[in-house]
Order: structure tokens, then C-alpha cells, then sequence
């Protein structure tokens, strides 16, 4: 039995009102048992509660519609994460949730990865790293573009991007270490709280002023949950953004394609951030520019965030970025564009199942600016 | 302190290989060292047993009992620790099983010998033992050496000597089975792991299949290879769900992480997240695109159609095992 007294005070879960808006925009409601509406009302009667690491808690991809959508100003999936780490102290989760967390403590990425290959991606680039230089940005790479070969494409163009715009950055090389935001997000509060010491630690014996993050998912956590006041922290796609409005980049290359842009949830609904991805495409030269109609605060989640890259969580239904891509068919779309790093894998995972493998394309936005440069 | 001496090893009527493999050793060990190589053979009605062994050995000591029917990690120790009374061997070789570790650890603690387990190889010289054994999830070798002593135990690793005859006529012994008290542990059944489920962690060999067989209706062909191969049928994540097959075979970050000996990946494109979960010795793989991620951490890789290559692998493997 887990006391969630507590938590469901810590977060005013009492000012619910029961009307329902969290589970009827969750993107899991439809497929999963997982009802948050239902989750805070039995909470708020009785704090007492039985968990169980099958539980659809773990179908959560905390892309925090509910949150968004909440009248009353409340953090539904907080309360998720909160009873997850509640979960995780009576041992109740996934080994592959497990093992992802215990590879981040060990190796300071979730693949369990070494350390002394997080910058293999550099090979054949002239990069700045600041353990020997100084530089105005921080280049903060995620261990997804450091490790994943297809993702390491993106960590490449953006760092082809900042020297044609003749950014002065720098990488923290084998010395970066996983932010921590999906260890936050499985409920790993202790892990995380060690994490962010380690990294603030760092920031500061290498001045850093200015962060610039390839995933949304490092951009949340650096920027909502370090405490770093004294660092501006960016997505690139709104450093890049800047760099277009100053004129120090220009997109000359025609890209005669059909592009759509998939919203990230960390991006978006949890950082506000619609309007650089879309100016960043729509000043591509030939793109024809075309919206989803589940876009922007309603974007569909492609189900990569809160840790679901290392779970598979209790449903079973279609995986939402299948859905996202069948909608792309529809729409005749080449290429859907994105800015992180987890839809980017979800995404190309869903082209393949639905069969559309040799027509449409996932893109990252960085790679596209490349290919218009 | 001379001889070396293995314990064989056999359940339901049955000698496994481990012993032979151990005798292998322990012949190679005996050779160069100038032991002579004694068998154990400890059961009822172990006559058949000790004849076959006594091919692989100078003795064989038979201790033969009724009570002795089924395997007792208690009564092996106590009937092996009168034997080492008696005997004094230099080297006791137990095998690195379920029923070795049983007994072996225990033994050494109460005959106060030496004892490194799981050891890959063992060198002797003159008295003095060396072993191998691996650290880190086998990445590393280590040379365990011991310290000068009268006897040592080890348990070595299956599979990895030929169980191969040396072509020797033993000596048959048999002796006096040796008091021992009454065990605690009493012998109920023998339980079957269950047939249909499958624990692709424990696989020496997985046919790891992915979207690339192109239809559901290939799983059978592929279950058929994997059958022919002595393998586990595994696949990646797209292959779930498209559910061609349930959840427990899925290899990946969010499935399996699987470390056989070998993997055979066909119409896997290789993507990061289900690469991460493969630890194997050797991946070997088949895809039609040559640009595929898979072969850039492939031992060897084939490029083509799998519906023409799978068959003919089959056909070889099947051939080389001797059937039709």
C-alpha cells in the first residue's frame, strides 16, 4: 500500500473539480486503463492505494495535456510521476525502466553506453571543447544524439548549422552526462537531484552562460528544473530561429517537398515553444508548408517521453505515432518534420510498421536546414 | 596430493557431456603433468556409466548404491570428502552446473581446499594450478593463480572442452560406498521447463527476425530455420507490433536484452534501440539493404532476399548436422 497523503497535498489535488479535461485529452485514455481524472478522485478520498508495477501508471508519456488543460491550474502528471517514484521505492518497476535508470547512474546515459564514446559523433568536425577552450554557448548534445547513429545525424548538422553561422559554441565532450529529465519522469526524484548537482557543478567550473539543447527533453529539464538563473537555456530550434530573424544564416537551397511539422510535447505544450519550428520550415525555400490538424496545444504525442523509450507500458493498442503517420499519408504529405530527438525514433519506427517506409520521410528540422543551406 | 580426479556428472540415466568435457581437460592436464586422471562415478547402477568413462580415464572408482538413485548435493559431498580422505588428490574436478555448484562450494569450505569456479581453462605446473575465469560479463580473461597448496577444486564452464574420448582402457574400480548421514534434502521430482514459453535471455542462439520477412506468413519458415539451428526465435519491435509475435520475444530497450553466443539478425535494419539489447559473441546478418545499420556491427552479414537465403541456410545447416 503507498500513502499518497502527501503528494496529493504537496499538489493541491484537493482544488480538483472533477471535470474531467485531463482524461479527455490524454492521448493514452483511449487505449489504456490509465485515467487520471479517476486517479485523482480516488486519491483525494482515500489516500491510501494499491500500486503494482503493471500498473497504467507506467503507460503515462507525461506529455502533460492534462496539465495544459487543467482549469484549475493543477499538474495532473506530476501526481504520476510522484506515485511512479512511490512505486520505485517499494522496488514495484518495469526491469527495463530499471535498467535504464541504473545505466544513467552508472554510465550517465540510459543505454548504459561508455562514457568514452559520447563524443564519437564529432569524428571528422572541428569542435570547441570547453574542459581546454572558452565559448559563448554550450552545445548540449543528449544522449540520444551522442549514441544513437541515426540520431548523431542531427548532433552533425546542428553543429554544421552553428559554424556556418559562425556561432562561437563548445561541447562538454566525455564530460557531458544525461540531464535527467526521463530519470524525473520515471520517478527517480533521488537519482535526478544527484544528477542535477553533478551537471550544475560542472556548468559552473566551465562558465557556462548560454545553453543550447538538441531535445526538448534536456531543454524542460535544464530550463523548468535546475534552478539556473544565471544560464540562458535554449531549444535550437529558437536559437536557430534567431539566427534566421539576425541574418546570419541564409536558406538558399529549394526543397520542392510536402512538409508537416509534428509539435514535441516537451517543446510545445510544456514549453510554449510552436512558432520557431514553423518559422524555421516555412523560410526553406520551396517547402510546401502544410499543418496537422491535430497541431500546437492539440498535438498528438508520439509516446517517447516520461521514460517510454525504455517501457512499453500496459496498452496495446496502436502506438499514436502509427496514427501520426497515417494522417501524414492522408494529407499526402513527403516529409514530417520534428525537433526531437524521440519523436524523430518513433516516428521512423511507425513509417516502417504502417509499410509508407519509401514515401514518407522523418526529418529532423536541423537536417533539413542543412540540406538548404 | 596426486591425481587428478573429475567427478562425473549424469541425471536420469544419462552421463552429460560435462563429464567427457571435464575428462578432456583433465587428460591434456595429467599429459603434461604426469597425474594419472581418475573418474568418480557416484549412483546406482553405475556399471554402464563406468565403462564408457573408462575410456577417457587411467581409473574409474564406482561407488554404487540404492540410496544413491537420485543426485543429493549433501551425500555427493560427504561421500566425496571420504574420498579425498583417502585418496588425497592434487585436483578435483567438479562441473560448473546446477548439481556441481550444489556440492562444490560446501566441499571445498569443509575439507578447507581451494576453489575457483566457472573456469574457462586451467594450466598445472609441476603443483602449482593456474585457472581462467572470466570477469565483466566475459570481457575479460583472468588468470586466477593459487597459492601453493596439497589439493585444489575446481568447477569448470560447459561447453567448452570437446567432450571427445582419449581412447584409454581404465582401470574399473569399485569401492565401499562410504557412511554418511541422513540428509535433510529429499529427492521429489524432476519439473520439465514448460514447453511453449520461451526465456530468449538464456538462448546460446537466437534467429532474431524483423520487419524486413515482409509477411506473417514467413514466421513459420523462420521458426522452422531457428528449429533446424537449435535456436531461439527472437525479433524486434515493429515485429510485435505488427504482432506477428507476442511480447516476450521482443529484443530492445524496451523488450529484452539478450547475450547469446550468437545472433542471427534477419530483415533487421539494426535501429540503436533494439542493437542496445543485443550483447552477443558473434551477429551475424541477413538484409536486403546494404546500407542497413545492422552490418556496421555485424561479424559477417549477408546482403540479399532472405526468402532465397534463409532456405539455403537451412538446407546447409541441416546437412552439416547430418540429416537429410
Amino acid at each position: 500500500m503507498i500513502q499518497a497523503k502527501e503528494l496529493t497535498e504537496k499538489l493541491e489535488m484537493f482544488a480538483c473539480m472533477q471535470c474531467g479535461k485531463c482524461s479527455a485529452g490524454c492521448p493514452e485514455s483511449g487505449k489504456s486503463g490509465l485515467n487520471i481524472r479517476r486517479i485523482i478522485r480516488e486519491l483525494t478520498v482515500s489516500p491510501l492505494c494499491e500500486l503494482k508495477q503493471t500498473d497504467p501508471l507506467w503507460d503515462c508519456t507525461s506529455c502533460s495535456a492534462c496539465t495544459l488543460r487543467c482549469p484549475r491550474g493543477l499538474q495532473p502528471h506530476e501526481l504520476i510521476i510522484g506515485l511512479r517514484g512511490a512505486l520505485i521505492e517499494t522496488g514495484e518497476i518495469p526491469v527495463t525502466a530499471r535498467d535504464s535508470l541504473e545505466a544513467v547512474f552508472k554510465h550517465g546515459n540510459p543505454w548504459g553506453r561508455a562514457k568514452q564514446k559520447r563524443e564519437e559523433w564529432t569524428e571528422g568536425l572541428a569542435i570547441k571543447n570547453l574542459s581546454d577552450s572558452q565559448a559563448e554557448i554550450l552545445y548540449y548534445v543528449c544522449c540520444a544524439a551522442a549514441y544513437d547513429p541515426r540520431v548523431q545525424n542531427v548532433a552533425r548538422s546542428l553543429a554544421g548549422i552553428f559554424n556556418e553561422s559562425g556561432s562561437d559554441f563548445g561541447i562538454l565532450g566525455i564530460e557531458e552526462s544525461c540531464c535527467g529529465s526521463e530519470t524525473r519522469r520515471m520517478g527517480e526524484a533521488g537519482l535526478f537531484e544527484m544528477i542535477v548537482e553533478d551537471n550544475m557543478k560542472l556548468f559552473n567550473s566551465r562558465g557556462v552562460k548560454h545553453i543550447v539543447a538538441t531535445s526538448p527533453h534536456c531543454f524542460d529539464a535544464l530550463k523548468n528544473k535546475y534552478n539556473a538563473e544565471a544560464i540562458t537555456v535554449q531549444h535550437y530550434t529558437q536559437y536557430v530561429a534567431g539566427l534566421l530573424d539576425g541574418g546570419k544564416l541564409s536558406l538558399t537551397k529549394n526543397l520542392d517537398k510536402i512538409v508537416a511539422y509534428h509539435d514535441p510535447c516537451y517543446l510545445g505544450k510544456q514549453n510554449d515553444i510552436y512558432d520557431e519550428p514553423r518559422e524555421i520550415l516555412k523560410a526553406i525555400p520551396g517547402i510546401n508548408y502544410l499543418e496537422f490538424d491535430r497541431r500546437r496545444e492539440k498535438s498528438l504525442c508520439c509516446e517517447g517521453g516520461g521514460g517510454r523509450m525504455w517501457l512499453e507500458g500496459t496498452n496495446t493498442g496502436e502506438r499514436l505515432a502509427e496514427t501520426r503517420v497515417k494522417d501524414a499519408a492522408e494529407m499526402g504529405v513527403d516529409i514530417i518534420a520534428t525537433a526531437c530527438p524521440f519523436c524523430l525514433l518513433t516516428l521512423e519506427d511507425a513509417v516502417k510498421i504502417t509499410g509508407f517506409e519509401e514515401k514518407i520521410l522523418i526529418k529532423d528540422i536541423s537536417e533539413l536546414i542543412v540540406e538548404a543551406l | 596430493m596426486s591425481g587428478i580426479f573429475v567427478v562425473a556428472e549424469h541425471r536420469k540415466g544419462v552421463l552429460r557431456d560435462i563429464t567427457f568435457e571435464m575428462l578432456k581437460k583433465g587428460r591434456e592436464l595429467a599429459g603434461a603433468s604426469g597425474e594419472s586422471l581418475t573418474a568418480l562415478v557416484i549412483g546406482k547402477n553405475t556399471g554402464a556409466f563406468a565403462e564408457r568413462i573408462a575410456a577417457s580415464a587411467d581409473t574409474v572408482i564406482a561407488i554404487d548404491d540404492p540410496k544413491l538413485e537420485n543426485f543429493n548435493g549433501e551425500i555427493y559431498q560427504n561421500i566425496l570428502s571420504a574420498i579425498i580422505d583417502e585418496h588425497k588428490p592434487l585436483l578435483i574436478m567438479i562441473g560448473h552446473t546446477a548439481a556441481g555448484m550444489d556440492f562444490a562450494p560446501g566441499l571445498a569450505a569443509a575439507k578447507n581446499i581451494a576453489i575457483t569456479t566457472d573456469c574457462v581453462d586451467l594450466k598445472l605446473d609441476g603443483q602449482k594450478l593456474t585457472a581462467v575465469r572470466q570477469l565483466y560479463s566475459g570481457k575479460i580473461n583472468a588468470e586466477i593463480s593459487f597459492k601453493p597448496a596439497e589439493s585444489y577444486i575446481v568447477t569448470l564452464r560447459s561447453g567448452i572442452f570437446p567432450p571427445e574420448p582419449s581412447g584409454t582402457s581404465g582401470k574399473l574400480l569399485s569401492a565401499a560406498c562410504p557412511d554418511f548421514p541422513e540428509s535433510a534434502k529429499r529427492f521429489i521430482e524432476y519439473i520439465e521447463a514448460a514447453t511453449g514459453t520461451v526465456d530468449i535471455t538464456q538462448a546460446d542462439v537466437l534467429v532474431s527476425v524483423g520487419q524486413g520477412i515482409g509477411d506473417v506468413k514467413n514466421i513459420p519458415m523462420m521458426e522452422a530455420f531457428a528449429q533446424a539451428l537449435g535456436a531461439s526465435l527472437s525479433c524486434s519491435r515493429p515485429v510485435v507490433d505488427r504482432k506477428w509475435l507476442p511480447q516476450e520475444r521482443q529484443v530492445g530497450s524496451s523488450g529484452k536484452t539478450v547475450k547469446p553466443k550468437v545472433y542471427l539478425a534477419v530483415g533487421i535494419s539494426g535501429a540503436f534501440q533494439h542493437l542496445t539489447a543485443v550483447k552477443a559473441d558473434i551477429i551475424i546478418a541477413v538484409n536486403k539493404d546494404p546500407r542497413a545499420p545492422i552490418f556496421n556491427i555485424a561479424d559477417y552479414g549477408i546482403t540479399g532476399d532472405l526468402l532465397q537465403i534463409i532456405p539455403k541456410l537451412q538446407d546447409a545447416v541441416l546437412k552439416l548436422k547430418g540429416g537429410n
